[in-house]
C-alpha cells in the first residue's frame, strides 16, 4: 500500500485568516460609505443653512432700509409742516397731506418686515403712537393756517412744532437701525461658526476617510502578501509532494519487479528439484515392479525365504508412498505452475487500446457458454456499457474469471443467472459481476483474493488462484475490486478502473 | 553413427539427478556414445575450449545444455561456443526447464540448434530424452576441424 507521506499543511494566511480578512474589508468599505454620507450630509445642511442666512440677511437689510425710509418721509413731513407754517401756502399742504398719508404704509412695512423680533414690533408700535401724536397736534395748527389765521398758528404751534416727538422719532429709528445692525452681526457670526463646523466635519470625514483607505491598502497588501508566500509554499511543497510520489513509485516499481524475479527464479528453481522427484519416483515404481515379480516368484518357487514384511512392502508400502509422491509433486507442480503464470502475467507489457466493453464481455460469455449450458446459468450483458481504454488481454482476464466463478459456483441443481454491468462514475469506470450462487460467507471477503485460499465447500476444482491473479491484474491496471456477498445470497464483484492505463515498461524479463 | 570418429556427448548440467536420468533415457533409446558430464559452466567450457580427447582437438561432440547453472548463464556458454569458429558448427541441445519465450528466442538466435524445455511430468521427460536418442543416433555431426560440413 503506497502511503502519502506525511508533509506539514500550509497554513494558509496564518495571521490574518480569509474570513476575517473579509470581515475586516466589509467594516472598512461601510465605515467609509458612512463616513462619505456623514459629509455629504454636512455639505447639504451647511448650504441650506447659507441659504437661510441670506434670507435673513436680506430681511435684516429690507428692514434698515424700510426704517431709512420711514426716517426720511417723517422729516419730509417735518419740513412740509415748517413750510406750511412759514408760507401758508397750499403747496406745501398737498406735499404734507401726500407725505404724512404714504408714513402708515411704511409703518405696516416695517412691522412685517420685523414681526419676528418683539423689541422691534415695540419700536414700530412707539413710532405709530409718536406719528399719530405728531399728525393730531398738526391738525389744529392746519385748521388755522386753513381758517387764513397763519401766524397765529405759526405762534401757537411754533417753527419748531413738535421737537420733542421728532426727538423721540430719531431715538427709536436710531435704536432700529441699532438692532437691526446687531442682528446682522449676529448672523454673519453664526454663519462664520457653521462655516468652521463645516469645515471642520469635512477635515474630520477626510481624515477619516484617510485612515479607512490606508488602513485598507494595507490590510490588503498584507493579504496579498500573505496568500503569494501561501502559494509560493504550496507550490513547494507540491513539488515535494511530486517528488516523494516520483521516488515511492520508483521504489514501489523496484520491490515489484524484485517479486516477479523472485518468484520466477523460486518457481524455476523448484521446478528443478521436483523433475528429479518424479523421474526417480518413476524409477523407484520400475524397481518396485522388478521387486514385485521376484517376490510373485519367490511366492511360487521359493515360499520359505518370503517374509510377512516383504510381502506387505511390495504389495501395499511402496505403491502407497509411490502414489503419495506423485500425488504431491503433482500438486506442487501445479502451484509452481501458478505462480509462473502469475509472475509471468505481471511482466507482460501492457497495451492499452479503446475497447468495447459489451464486445469484450459478449465474447468472454461466448467461451463460457459450454459451461454455463451445462449448469444452467443464464449471462445476462446489460448495456450500454462505457467504453475503457484499457490492456485487452488483461481485461478479457479479469471478466473471463470473475464470470466464470459466478458460473461455477452458481446454485447446484438450481438454474442461475449471472449480471453483468457497468457504469462511469466521479471519472472511474466500474464493473459489476452478480451472480445469484451460493455466495461467500463475510469472513473470507479478502481471503478470497489470496493466493491458494478458497472459499466455502471445497467441491469444484481449482488451486485458488483465479481471484489473486484478477486481483494482481486490477491493481496493476490502477483499479480496485471489492467483494458483496453473503452465503447462499448471490456474490457481487464490483472492479473501478480508471478510464485509461498508461502503458507502463512492465518488468524487466 | 556413420563417421569414423565417434561423437563425444558433452552434457553440462549442474543437477546430479537430472543428469543422471538424462542418461538413463538415452542409454534406453540405445545410444552408446561416451557422455562426459559437467557440473559447472567454467569446467564444460574449459572442456570443450581446451581438453585433448574433446572437441577442441577435432573429435566430433554434441553437447546437452543446461541453462540454469551455478557459475554462469548457459546462454553464455551457448554465446562463446558459437563465437568460436573451431566450435560453432557443433550441435548444441538446449535441454532446460526454462519455457519463457524470451529465453528461447534469446538461444535459437544465438545458433542454438534444438531447444527442449524439460516437462515436469516424468513420463513426459523420459519419452523426451528417449526420443532425442533416437534423434541423435541419427543426425550427421560435422567434425570440429573446420572442414566440410556434414
Amino acid at each position: 500500500m503506497l502511503r502519502l507521506p506525511t508533509l506539514p499543511l500550509p497554513t494558509v494566511a496564518r495571521d490574518l485568516s480569509g474570513r476575517a480578512f473579509g470581515q475586516l474589508m466589509l467594516a472598512a468599505v461601510v465605515l467609509g460609505f458612512l463616513t462619505l454620507a456623514l459629509a455629504a450630509g454636512t455639505a447639504v445642511w451647511a448650504v441650506s443653512q447659507n441659504q437661510r442666512y441670506a434670507r435673513q440677511v436680506n430681511h435684516t437689510y429690507e428692514a434698515a432700509k424700510a426704517i431709512s425710509e420711514l426716517r426720511t418721509l417723517t422729516e419730509n413731513a417735518e419740513t412740509a409742516r415748517r413750510s406750511i407754517l412759514l408760507t401758508g401756502q397750499q403747496r406745501f399742504i398737498d406735499v404734507y397731506a401726500e407725505v404724512s398719508g404714504q408714513i402708515p404704509a411704511q409703518l405696516a412695512k416695517i412691522a412685517r418686515t420685523t414681526a419676528d423680533n418683539p423689541r422691534q414690533a415695540e419700536a414700530v408700535e412707539r413710532l405709530g403712537r409718536l406719528n399719530r401724536l405728531q399728525v393730531s397736534l398738526f391738525e389744529d395748527a392746519l385748521a388755522l393756517v386753513r381758517a387764513g389765521r397763519r401766524e397765529t398758528a405759526a405762534k401757537e404751534f411754533g417753527f419748531n412744532s413738535s421737537p420733542e416727538v421728532m426727538t423721540a422719532h430719531r431715538r427709536v429709528t436710531g435704536a432700529m437701525m441699532a438692532e437691526e445692525g446687531r442682528r446682522l452681526a449676529l448672523r454673519g457670526h453664526e454663519r462664520d461658526r457653521t462655516g468652521r463646523l463645516v469645515y471642520q466635519a469635512f477635515a474630520a470625514a477626510g481624515l477619516v476617510l484617510l485612515l479607512v483607505g490606508s488602513g485598507s491598502i494595507w490590510v490588503i497588501r498584507r493579504h496579498t502578501q500573505d496568500l503569494a508566500t501561501s502559494r509560493d509554499r504550496l507550490a513547494a511543497l507540491n513539488e515535494g509532494l511530486e517528488g516523494a510520489v516520483r521516488d515511492r513509485t520508483a521504489d514501489l516499481t523496484r520491490a515489484n519487479d524484485e517479486i516477479q524475479r523472485f518468484a520466477y527464479i523460486v518457481s524455476h528453481d523448484l521446478r528443478s528439484p521436483l523433475v528429479n522427484v518424479m523421474g526417480f519416483t518413476s524409477e523407484l515404481e520400475t524397481a518396485a515392479g522388478a521387486l514385485k515379480t521376484l517376490v510373485d516368484r519367490a511366492e511360487v518357487n521359493a515360499p520359505h525365504i518370503l517374509t510377512a514384511e516383504a510381502r506387505e512392502a511390495v504389495d501395499s508400502d511402496l505403491p502407497e508412498a509411490i502414489g503419495f509422491i506423485r500425488t504431491s509433486t503433482q500438486k506442487m507442480d501445479r502451484l509452481i505452475n501458478a505462480i509462473l503464470r502469475l509472475s509471468r502475467e505481471g511482466r507482460r507489457v501492457l497495451a492499452p487500446e479503446p475497447l468495447d466493453m459489451a464486445a469484450v464481455m459478449e465474447s468472454v460469455a461466448a467461451s463460457l457458454k459450454h459451461r454455463s449450458d451445462h449448469a444452467g446459468v443464464e449471462i445476462v450483458i446489460e448495456r450500454p456499457m462505457p467504453s475503457l481504454n484499457n490492456d485487452r488481454v488483461a481485461i478479457e482476464q479479469v471478466f473471463s474469471n470473475l464470470v466464470e466463478n459466478a458460473v461455477k459456483y452458481a446454485k447446484p441443481g438450481k438454474s442461475g443467472r449471472v449480471v453483468v454491468r457497468g457504469r462511469e462514475d466521479f471519472g472511474r469506470v466500474i464493473f459489476e459481476v452478480q451472480d445469484d450462487g451460493r455466495g461467500i460467507d463475510s469472513k473470507d471477503h479478502e481471503r478470497i483474493f489470496e493466493l491458494f485460499r478458497r472459499s466455502g465447500a471445497q467441491d469444484q476444482p481449482g488451486e485458488g488462484i483465479g481471484l489473486a491473479h484478477v486481483r494482481a491484474l486490477v491493481y496493476r491496471l490502477g483499479g480496485v475490486i471489492t467483494c458483496e456477498s453473503a452465503l447462499d445470497r448471490g456474490a457481487l464483484f464490483r472492479v473501478s478502473l480508471p478510464p485509461y492505463v498508461i502503458a507502463d515498461p512492465g518488468g524487466s524479463p | 553413427m556413420t563417421t569414423q570418429q565417434p561423437v563425444t556427448i558433452v552434457m553440462i548440467e549442474d543437477d546430479e539427478g537430472h543428469a543422471r536420468l538424462i542418461e538413463k533415457n538415452i542409454r534406453r533409446a540405445g545410444i552408446s556414445n561416451t557422455i562426459r558430464h559437467f557440473t559447472d559452466g567454467a569446467s564444460g567450457l574449459d572442456f570443450v575450449l581446451n581438453a585433448g580427447d574433446g572437441p577442441a582437438a577435432g573429435g566430433p561432440a554434441l553437447m546437452l545444455l543446461d541453462l540454469n547453472l551455478p557459475d554462469m548463464n548457459g546462454v553464455e556458454i551457448l554465446a562463446r561456443i558459437k563465437a568460436e569458429p573451431r566450435l560453432k558448427r557443433m550441435p548444441i541441445v538446449v535441454l532446460t526447464t526454462t519455457d519463457d519465450k524470451v529465453e528461447v528466442e534469446r538461444c535459437y538466435d544465438l545458433g542454438c540448434n534444438v531447444y527442449i524445455t524439460k516437462p515436469v511430468e516424468y513420463e513426459s521427460f523420459a519419452q523426451a530424452i528417449r526420443q532425442l536418442g533416437l534423434f541423435l543416433s541419427v543426425i550427421q555431426v560435422p567434425t570440429a576441424d573446420a572442414g566440410g560440413a556434414r
